[in-house]
């Protein structure tokens, strides 16, 4: 990101398996996070590729400067990107990321709205409606929908990330650090959520440096000095 | 759906954009009014250059006129183009209203400066408008000519029933209805039977007391008989001279006149016969009667202008035909030709379906005026000779050049500077959506995160830019319109807050009134420019946005 270019990941390799719930563990700064935003095709590797479904994420590889110029905006690759990130992929940030103007039900809506144009809104809006309002009762905001996220918990703030994540029914979920903002019953209450969804089949990839959240998965692997080896 | 869903919620949650949309309504008002007054002022001098104007002028722009015109009018008379032409004479004079006081003496009630016009007043109303800006001829048709005239008096109908009324004590009297002389009744009723009703006149106490009569109105002002008598014509017959409106009336704030004098009342115009044949000019005190009054929306024409016949005026100023005269011997040598200032032609529009070229036309006249000069009919002398080397035919358009190109001069610079003036709206757009997009950095990151294209991002601020042009260019039409609308009112409550608040003045603008009309053409330019302006405005952030990696915006601190 900065001017000083710093190898964070070196010959990483992994895969997982449809209705694998990995954790991925590591100390802070050890580029747990920059793997999890290169994997949901966030950011884009120097070197390397992920594949989805067999088929790679990224295009070969071209300088900083390029990728942020119009060629990028346009390009074949960014569509695909984005096509995976609004329909298959689900991420859910350890500081929420909620938009402050838009209420519970809002947010969790507009990761329906990328797509549709707006006549196309007009059909598909009530069946998108039911859809956020049916995921946001699973994770207990039914009662909220139309509070604002500063009349929230982090807790409860979380639970609507997720909503927003699972609301197009992606076929991962990546988590980074989805309770590291939580206190202990919030956080306690976010990870039955992730179990349950994994028991559901729900592929989810999750980053945390806490041992015990990462319990819960089936696989768990330790990020040292860019490398990935298994726990 | 994302895109359109974000611009909406963050025009209404980010009261920044507020004055933004204040700064566009601003803007796109300015320039409104600006295009309107200045677009409004143009055409009116346009309208002016063409109302008292033919399509054609001919005019050696001398004091002393040109001669031969009858025999050029007779000649050009026969030609397919020419539908009609009258020649015109123009002087100064001064004129003077008196009244008359108790011990029989006079004095002067009101007295100015005038631009005397001599003119056929049949052939000019075919000619060009004149004829519309005429009061009385518009209620009482038929009844305004030139000619000589005595004043008509209002005067008591004692032959028909007379209108029961109640005086004070409650008693039932007979009151005689007022009526006009014949001529002008029966001219009334004409119009009267065509629904022609007076919207220019501000009310007074006879029309009031018409009302209460429920006699018909008579528009205008009449002297009424003193006796109870008949209505009847009075004093001694006068040429008729018709006045521009603002000499005879005084201009409400609601537009319209209240008139000082009766019709008919005597009026003295003082003109100076320095174009005549004599050798030493001398001022002639000619008595006339106020026969109507004329408008045309013009401050300096009808602040300025006077008309009485062509003829009557030639005569008067010595420049009707008459004996030259050998100044050496002393002795009658033939005859000085009559002498015009200017001869107005109305053309076709076509002959033989072919369309006519005024200019062509211009230099064809021009041409058999100068030929004049050789035609061995005529002998003219040195100074008659060099006026007709003098004669120019020339199109409206092209005798106004002077007035009209100034003045489209001034609409083009002044607009171009308040759409400079402008450019600070465009700029506060850049800095506001700049900011917001520093500030929604995060929530961009987000809405990649969530599939949102850097497009579609970028897509969220040009509409943004495009939605705070659309707002205010709508709320500044609509400010700017009713400005525009009310701009006289406006004028008027500042005036009467305070005189020295006058912005519009007549004598400056050369029109009473300020153009007050919101050109379609200019609105829906204006709005495009203003949409496009804040558009452009918001491209720099939007890019800034579309631009941004996911990952390095929700880091963003």
């Amino acid at each position: 990101m900065g001017r000083t270019e710093l190898r964070v990941l070196r010959d990483c390799s992994l895969s997982v398996a449809d209705g694998e719930f990995v954790a991925v563990m590591g100390k802070s700064g050890s580029g747990k996070s920059t793997l999890l935003h290169i994997l949901s095709a966030l950011d884009v590797p120097q070197k390397g590729q992920v594949h989805f479904a067999g088929e790679p994420v990224f295009a070969p590889p071209v300088s900083r400067r390029l990728r942020t110029s119009i060629t990028d905006v346009l390009s074949a690759a960014e569509r695909r990107r984005n096509h995976l990130r609004r329909t298959q992929f689900g991420f859910v940030f350890q500081f929420y990321h909620l938009l402050p103007e838009l209420n519970v039900l809002e947010n969790v809506l507009i990761a329906r709205m990328i797509d549709p144009s707006v006549l196309a809104w007009w059909s598909q809006g009530s069946a998108a409606r039911g859809d956020a309002t049916d995921i946001l009762k699973r994770v207990g905001l039914s009662e909220r929908l139309k509070h604002r996220p500063s009349e929230l918990s982090g807790g409860e703030c979380q639970r609507v990330a997720m909503a927003r994540a699972l609301v197009h029914k992606p076929k991962i979920l990546f988590a980074d650090e989805p309770t590291g903002n939580l206190d202990a019953e919030a956080g306690a209450n976010i990870m039955a959520l992730l179990a349950e969804l994994h028991r559901e089949g729900q592929t989810i990839v999750m980053v945390t440096h806490d041992p015990g959240i990462a319990q819960h998965a089936d696989r768990i692997l330790h990020l040292e000095n860019g490398r990935l080896r298994p726990a | 759906m994302y895109k359109l869903f974000l611009t909406l919620r963050y025009l209404r949650k980010r009261r920044i954009a507020y004055f933004a949309i204040a700064a566009v309504t601003l803007c796109v008002a300015m320039v409104l009014i600006v295009m309107s007054v200045m677009g409004g002022w143009l055409e009116m001098v346009k309208l002016r250059a063409r109302g008292l104007l033919g399509d054609v002028i001919v005019d050696n722009k001398a004091f002393q006129g040109f001669p031969l015109y009858e025999e050029f009018i007779d000649e050009i008379s026969g030609w397919p183009e020419i539908v009609k032409a009258t020649p015109l004479v123009y002087s100064y004079g001064l004129f003077q209203f008196r009244q008359t006081l108790r011990d029989g003496t006079t004095q002067v009630i009101q007295d100015g400066m005038a631009r005397v016009v001599g003119l056929r007043l049949e052939d000019v109303c075919e000619i060009n408008a004149f004829k519309e800006g005429l009061f009385y001829e518009k209620h009482y048709p038929g009844t305004t000519h030139l000619g000589e005239q005595q004043q008509p008096l209002i005067g008591y109908d004692l032959a028909g029933d007379p209108i029961p009324l109640k005086d004070e004590d409650g008693a039932i009297f007979g009151y005689r209805r007022p009526i006009l002389p014949p001529a002008y009744q029966a001219a009334l009723a004409e119009s009267q039977a065509q629904d022609v009703v007076d919207t220019e006149s501000a009310e007074d106490e006879n029309a009031r007391f018409l009302e209460e009569l429920g006699v018909p109105p008579m528009p205008g002002v009449y002297r009424i008989v003193d006796d109870f008598g008949p209505p009847r014509m009075a004093g001694d017959p006068r040429p008729g001279l018709i006045l521009g409106r603002d000499i005879v009336a005084k201009r409400h704030s609601d537009g319209r006149h209240e008139r000082h004098y009766p019709r008919g009342k005597m009026v003295t115009l003082t003109l100076w016969a320095t174009a005549g044949h004599s050798v030493d000019p001398f001022p002639i005190k000619q008595p006339f009667r106020y026969a109507d009054d004329s408008y045309t929306g013009i401050f300096e024409i009808d602040s300025q202008y006077v008309y009485c016949d062509f003829d009557h005026l030639q005569k008067l100023l010595e420049m009707d035909e008459a004996d030259r005269i050998d100044r050496e011997t002393g002795q009658v040598i033939g005859k000085a030709p009559a002498r015009c200032s200017q001869i107005q032609i109305k053309i076709t529009q076509r002959v033989d379906g072919k369309p006519v070229d005024p200019v062509a036309l211009c230099r064809r006249l021009e041409e058999l005026y100068h030929s004049y000069l050789s035609d061995e009919r005529f002998q003219l002398d040195l100074t008659e000779r060099k006026l007709i080397t003098r004669v120019e035919a020339m199109t409206w358009q092209e005798s106004q050049a002077h007035i009209i190109v100034p003045v489209e001069k001034e609409k083009i610079l002044v607009t171009i500077l308040f759409g400079i003036i402008s450019l600070v709206a465009v700029a506060l757009i850049l800095c506001i959506l700049y900011m917001i997009v520093l500030q929604k950095t995060r929530d961009i990151g987000v809405i990649k995160s969530i599939g949102g294209s850097s497009g579609g991002v970028a897509a969220i601020f040009i509409t943004y830019g495009a939605a705070v042009g659309i707002a205010g260019a709508v709320l500044g039409t609509i400010l700017g319109s009713l400005v525009v609308h009310y701009i006289n009112d406006l004028q008027d409550a500042l005036i009467w807050f305070h005189p020295s608040l006058r912005v519009w003045d007549p004598a400056v603008y050369s029109f009473d009134t300020i153009p007050s009309e919101v050109r379609t053409v200019d609105a829906v330019c204006i709005v495009a420019v203003a949409i496009l302006a804040s558009t452009v405005g918001s491209v720099a952030a939007a890019w800034r946005a579309g631009t941004m990696q996911p990952v390095e915006a929700l880091r963003y601190e």
